[in-house]
């Protein structure tokens, strides 16, 4: 079983770019909403709590949120699994629906800040980055002499 | 992110299963990705990325990745906060997490199976798990022969090279990639004390000059992020390595010392209290219980650094002060609890 991301640069360059709400609530089921209308239309600015501070609120309960850009080095990508596979073994394809530089982030009644999970999971991709550095063989031999010596001095 | 029995815990139908099939959805359910640059194909690219499962020796099981066919490989990691979804232009999508990519040393997942194959005898990499299809594509297009050259003593032979699995090398390997991970770990402040309380304030000038988290802290939860690409027992081999000491131990050291100097004009209180001794078992289940070993709240989620559950401590028991820390400890998590690997 393979999976494949059904798009290539071409398709990449010239796909739509989408808006999106990344919202503070579960919600059950897909599907069309009037967004625009219903939603767009109620965000307000709120400066007082800071700049770039956006309101709006989710079926009465009130969301702050912001304009976040994705991490520095990615593109953000709507997929979505259009034929359904026949059996567990056989390919999958995910298409493209569209892609996003910035999305808008809200919290439920918090104002976005550093403690927010998603902030500080992203430090994870920084961990990961370094994980990944390569190691030279300089270092590592370096590092296994200072081993050697250490067991030696502490028997 | 509480333990709390909300609705939230219930558990949630994953939306992979959803699209496999099993349950008809109204309109298939998108996905949301942050996906590298250095991964996209570029605009004459005619290739596709793949998404392919390979074993995740942290894990012992096999995990996705994303894969270009020029050999590029990085893992798939989700983001799933409890109460998330996403509205996409003028549509609700139901499936709140973020699937992100993230670079990754295929030599980590090499080691898995150089340790099963190749401990007592050198085998060239097109030899290695020929039974299993995608361990033997693992090795020969995503892995970069040089880089086994940390982990392997290589023989060459004309063109062939064989490699044989070098654990005093892949220790110091290891060990240098787990300074590298306390480097950026320290670089971006995060806080990783045993003695966190509260994340939010994580950022604030003051803890930031107090510098109270030692050394030995950020070792600690880089050894921990390392382990998570390792064999459990490899990892235990790397924290013997690096002169680690358990949690608990580091926990109990460092309360001993606030109240040595607590009881420095008073008397001494008797810091020795009485041990109960408890059989091995019952110390795992308490740790186990604790949250002290990163077991994430989420029911749904597996858990999510499986090398840092349960080594169970032998031959020592907790003090009623030491279970009564890691009742205190409950609930505190580090960031490498906000992914799981997909």
């Amino acid at each position: 079983m393979s999976i494949t991301l059904d798009f290539n640069g071409k398709n990449l360059a010239k796909s739509k770019s989408l808006d999106l709400h990344y919202l503070p609530a579960k919600v059950d089921g897909d599907g069309e909403a009037n967004v625009e209308e219903y939603f767009n239309n109620y965000t307000r600015e709120a400066a007082e709590f800071g700049t770039g501070v956006l309101t709006n609120a989710l079926r009465g309960y009130p969301l702050m949120g912001e304009r976040l850009k994705v991490p520095e080095g990615y593109r953000g990508l709507v997929l979505q699994e259009t034929d359904k596979p026949l059996s567990e073994s056989s390919d999958r394809q995910l298409r493209l629906t569209g892609v996003f530089d910035e999305f808008t982030y809200w919290n439920y009644d918090k104002v976005p800040s550093n403690g927010d999970a998603y902030r500080q999971a992203l430090v994870m991709a920084d961990v990961a980055q370094a994980l990944s550095q390569p190691i030279s063989e300089q270092d590592l031999e370096a590092e296994i002499a200072r081993n050697k010596e250490n067991t030696k001095e502490s028997p | 992110m509480s333990k709390k029995a909300t609705r939230a815990t219930k558990p949630k139908p994953d939306p992979d299963v959803v699209a496999t099939g099993k349950k008809s959805a109204a309109t298939a359910v998108k996905k949301v990705l942050f996906v590298s640059q250095k991964l996209l194909p570029k605009d004459a690219d005619d290739r596709r990325l793949h998404l392919e499962r390979f074993f995740h020796p942290g894990q012992g099981k096999e995990a996705l990745f994303v894969t270009h066919p020029d050999g590029q490989i990085m893992e798939l990691l989700e983001y799933a906060e409890p109460r998330r979804s996403w509205l996409v232009n003028s549509e609700v999508c139901s499936n709140g997490r973020i699937y992100m990519t993230t670079p990754l040393d295929p030599t980590l997942l090499a080691i898995h199976h150089l340790r099963k194959h190749c401990a007592q005898r050198a085998m060239s990499l097109d030899n290695i798990a020929v039974e299993e299809a995608r361990t033997s594509r693992l090795l020969t297009e995503f892995l970069n022969p040089d880089s086994l050259k940390c982990v392997a003593d290589v023989k060459r032979s004309g063109d062939q090279s064989f490699y044989k699995y070098n654990q005093e090398r892949t220790l110091a390997w290891l060990a240098l990639k787990t300074r590298q991970v306390a480097g950026i770990l320290k670089e971006k402040q995060v806080h990783c004390g045993h003695s966190a309380q509260s994340q939010n304030f994580v950022r604030s000038d003051k803890l930031a000059a107090e510098n109270a988290t030692s050394e030995m802290d950020y070792t600690r939860m880089a050894s921990d992020i390392v382990g998570r690409y390792l064999d459990a027992d490899l990892h235990d081999l790397l924290t013997g390595y690096l002169h680690i000491p358990s949690e608990i131990q580091a926990i109990v050291e460092e309360k001993a010392a606030t109240q040595k100097r607590k009881s420095k004009a008073g008397k001494d209180d008797g810091s020795d209290s009485k041990k109960i001794k408890l059989s091995d078992s019952d110390v795992g289940a308490k740790l186990k219980s604790s949250g002290l070993l990163d077991s994430d709240g989420d029911l749904n989620a597996s858990v999510t650094s499986p090398t840092a559950t349960p080594a169970p401590l032998k031959e020592r028991s907790l003090t009623a002060k030491e279970k009564a820390l890691a009742k205190g400890a409950k609930g505190t998590k580090s960031i490498a609890s906000f992914f799981k690997v997909k």
